[in-house]
């Protein structure tokens, strides 16, 4: 594989919903590997249709998609073994233990029990878990569930780390943490692709932004060229078309 | 496109999951269709059996007991197969296994391994509790166990395409209520073609259920009314064009991608 093939490379990406409702229209935007991704937009712009597209809860209506220059479409299995997606909603079977839901997940993923095991025992250490591993999903508080969610998505140490607002909910210590073990993975060179609404935390970690509005890419570019002028949070407001506080405020 | 191996520690890990999720519930799952069965050996055996004449040469609760495993099997599977998709439907969790490499065909084969196993355990549980209680044979074990894996696919895959179709609870009893237990009511389980009148035996022979009862009876007691021939090959009918109407399913995406 070449050097530098993208980790995630979306062509012309065309979802429609099948009661017609278009959520993503045209949309191609690229991620170099190594980078840490924000991605954002208002509820509803089609950052988590796009999102599932890439990881296969959503068919494509039109466009290419490629994971590591891997077809997500045509050569789904392999492109899928490369991402691990952390969901902005809880999809797991809520009488399910956190040690069962994680390791269930490896095993999905084809990981042997050994290591499988292992890497298990080194997640539900790394988020806090292990005291709770043995109780039901649905028992734990909406940090704990979080957590459980996001080690999921790292039982097979992903190439490319997809977050789908992962501290929405959390308190500000785990999410303190979190950034600070996500900034550790980038590190060792994992991708990660971040969608947020908190932009304190996009500022923190991310190097490139992409803006979606509407279906459709708002404006994209190095973090510094967001943080240029008055800052992401003006520069988030005049992409999606809403109007920033201080103008609103002097009108 | 690349040709993958197939993931057999995710179709394990996907039959282990399901197990742990019917071992949440094994009264409702094992014990209820056994109880069922002791409760029909005790009524039909010693308490009215007596006082009902031979049926083809056999006491009346060894003609019905076939009839009793298959009606279990056909519930179990079926309701296995339904509440599997669905409830993955209902709580999202089906996405764990749609982010994943797995192959449709494994997806379906992860569901149908599970929905056998729990056909096989009913299966095996209500057996024993007859051969216990002497009131049925085995004639073969390999029909037996071919019986009840047919018919567990095919109730297997057409609990899949409900539970892919079914938008609540209330739709997922639809199937069970107006065709799997008025069909196995008239499907031969109680009694016998000959005791129908002429002109209603029809409902007999063209009834699935009468060929799946009919093949399990004569793996247990070699007693047989229609040709097991034919239901076989019906039976196999069944789980192709099935299978396939599944796999189409699965392929589109059908209750299950956005």
């Amino acid at each position: 594989m070449p050097l530098m093939t993208p980790a995630l490379s979306i062509s012309h990406l065309r979802k429609v919903y099948r009661r017609g409702t278009v959520a993503v229209d045209d949309l191609s935007m690229t991620i170099a590997p190594g980078d840490f991704f924000g991605f954002l937009g208002p509820n509803g712009a089609g950052k988590s249709t796009t999102i599932h597209c890439v990881t296969g809860i959503a068919t494509v209506t039109a466009g290419t998609i490629k994971v590591f220059g891997v077809d997500a479409v045509k050569d789904y299995r392999e492109a899928r073994r490369l991402i691990g997606l952390s969901p902005q909603e809880f999809n797991v079977d809520p009488f399910a233990t956190p040690r069962q839901i994680v390791e269930w997940m490896g095993g999905y993923f084809g990981m042997p029990f050994a290591e499988r095991r292992r890497r298990c025992d080194e997640l539900l250490d790394r988020f806090g878990l292990a005291e709770h591993q043995k109780k039901a999903f649905r028992e734990l508080s909406g940090g704990l569930r979080r957590r459980v969610i996001l080690a999921r998505a790292l039982i097979h140490d992903p190439k490319l780390l997809i977050l789908d607002e992962p501290t929405a909910g959390v308190d500000v210590e785990l999410r303190r943490d979190l950034w600070r073990y996500l900034q550790e993975l980038n590190r060792d060179g994992t991708t990660i692709l971040l969608t947020s609404h908190y932009l304190e935390e996009v500022e923190r970690l991310c190097r490139t932004i992409t803006i979606i509005a509407k279906g459709k890419i708002a404006r994209q570019g190095p973090k510094e060229e967001f943080l240029e002028g008055s800052g992401l949070e003006d520069a988030y407001l005049a992409a999606t078309g809403a109007e920033p506080d201080h103008i609103a405020g002097a009108a | 496109m690349k040709r993958m191996g197939i993931n057999w520690i995710g179709l394990g890990t996907i039959i282990r999951r399901e197990w742990s999720r019917v071992m949440r519930v094994p009264i409702q799952a094992f014990v209820a269709p056994w109880i069922s069965a002791l409760l029909f050996i005790f009524i039909f055996g010693f308490v009215v059996g007596g006082r009902i004449r031979l049926i083809g040469g056999y006491h009346y609760i060894t003609f019905v007991l076939p009839g009793v495993v298959m009606i279990n099997v056909v519930n179990a599977a079926f309701l296995q197969s339904t509440s599997q998709i669905y409830f993955q439907r209902f709580l999202r969790y089906i996405e764990e296994t749609l982010v994943a490499p797995l192959s449709y065909v494994e997806m379906i084969l992860g569901a149908l391994s599970m929905v056998v196993l729990r056909s096989f355990v009913t299966a095996l549980g209500i057996l024993v509790i007859g051969l216990v209680f002497g009131a049925v044979a085995l004639q073969s074990f390999p029909e037996f166990l071919i019986w009840i894996a047919a018919v567990a696919v095919i109730f297997g895959l057409l609990g899949i395409i409900i539970g892919l179709w079914a938008k609540n609870f209330e739709q997922l009893t639809v199937f069970n209520v107006f065709f799997i237990t008025p069909f196995a009511m008239m499907g031969g389980a109680f009694f016998t073609v000959s005791m129908l009148p002429p002109w209603l035996r029809w409902l007999a022979y063209g009834n699935p259920f009468f060929y799946f009862i009919n093949g399990l009876r004569h793996a247990m007691i070699g007693y047989g009314e229609g040709s097991e021939i034919f239901g076989a090959s019906f039976s196999l009918l069944l789980c192709a064009v099935l299978g396939v109407i599944v796999w189409r399913l699965f392929a589109r995406g059908y209750g299950l991608r956005e």
